[in-house]
């Protein structure tokens, strides 16, 4: 098999940092990926870690190492419908709240994530990285499509990726063609009962969304 | 026995009572299907690696991919991620 030499693994680092003997993640867990992706980007090298549980269910995680303050959301869409699934945090608020950096990233764009967290340890003052974690059964969906459902969610242009550092936006992740929203909340149990005039009701809110960020 | 142990066997899916009655299951125990790789249709790329939740995947000394029995609970995230259809899940009987 001598087809291809890319070997993907190569670009990240190849221990493995996140072996728990026993975790009680259910399988297909989006959350159990994404602590796994940040652990692999940290290298162990960290002077404190804490956990916290955040207001609408989601988990914090407060990271330390030398001047740099991270935290960490890693939001699974516990509680809400389809209005707090479309509106998505504001870098507007996180600018005025002093944030130095601040970045959206997906367990399904492993290396954007890595880059992220890079970035996040690098800068001085807080920062802070909020993570879509699908979570198989909240949303009920089948534990395969963990990852395609993150993809589809940056698709759709639901949770676009981009980061802001120091004062100025950028998108890091180019959607030049969008995928419908339906195709994402159709493979989502949880939505089943919604109506038409809702999903174009929730299209037309992302797309406002998608238009303020730019 | 005392009279809890007893009634512990009679419940199907609920057994665990006692502090410690989860010390001999692993992850992997309560999996319905485990991933198989196809060696001719496998490029050693290692998205299934990348994408594993548990870090269940690990490589072996000839380059290929392999799971971990212990810790994959079979999601099958690396039978649906790879672009060459070479995982496979296997039912277990």
């Amino acid at each position: 098999m001598d087809r291809f030499s890319l070997f993907v693994p190569n670009f990240l680092p190849s221990k493995e940092y996140f072996t728990p003997e026993k975790n009680q993640a259910c399988p297909g867990c989006g959350l159990a990926l994404a602590v796994r992706q940040i652990y692999k980007a940290l290298e162990n090298d960290i002077e404190k870690a804490a956990w916290e549980t955040g207001s609408n269910g989601s988990s914090l995680l407060q990271l330390k190492r030398g001047k740099a303050e991270i935290m960490i959301c890693l939001d699974n869409e516990a509680s809400g419908g389809i209005t707090e699934a479309v509106r998505k945090s504001d870098p507007a608020l996180a600018v005025a709240e002093g944030v130095s950096y601040m970045a959206t990233a997906s367990p399904s764009y492993p290396f954007d994530l890595n880059e992220k967290l890079k970035k996040a340890l690098d800068t001085a003052g807080k920062t802070y990285l909020h993570i879509l974690c699908p979570c198989p059964v909240g949303w009920q969906f089948d534990p395969e499509l963990t990852v395609k459902i993150g993809r589809f969610a940056v698709e759709s242009r639901v949770f676009p990726l981009y980061e802001v550092e120091g004062g100025s936006y950028r998108q890091t992740v180019m959607i030049p063609k969008p995928r419908l929203l339906a195709d994402y909340l159709k493979l989502q149990k949880r939505f089943s009962d919604l109506r038409e005039e809702q999903v174009e009701e929730a299209a037309t809110q992302v797309e406002n969304t998608y238009k303020k960020l730019i | 026995m005392n009279s809890r142990a007893q009634f512990s066997n009679e419940m199907v899916r609920c057994s665990l009572l006692e502090k410690g009655d989860g010390k001999p299951f692993k992850p992997g125990d309560r999996r319905e299907a485990s991933p198989e790789w196809d060696k001719d249709k496998c490029i050693r790329c290692g998205l299934c690696y990348v994408y594993c939740p548990d870090g269940a995947i690990y490589r072996a000394d000839d380059g290929y991919f392999e799971a971990e029995l212990d810790k994959c609970k079979g999601c099958g995230i690396c039978h649906r991620e790879c672009w060459f259809g070479a995982v496979t899940m296997v039912m277990e009987g």
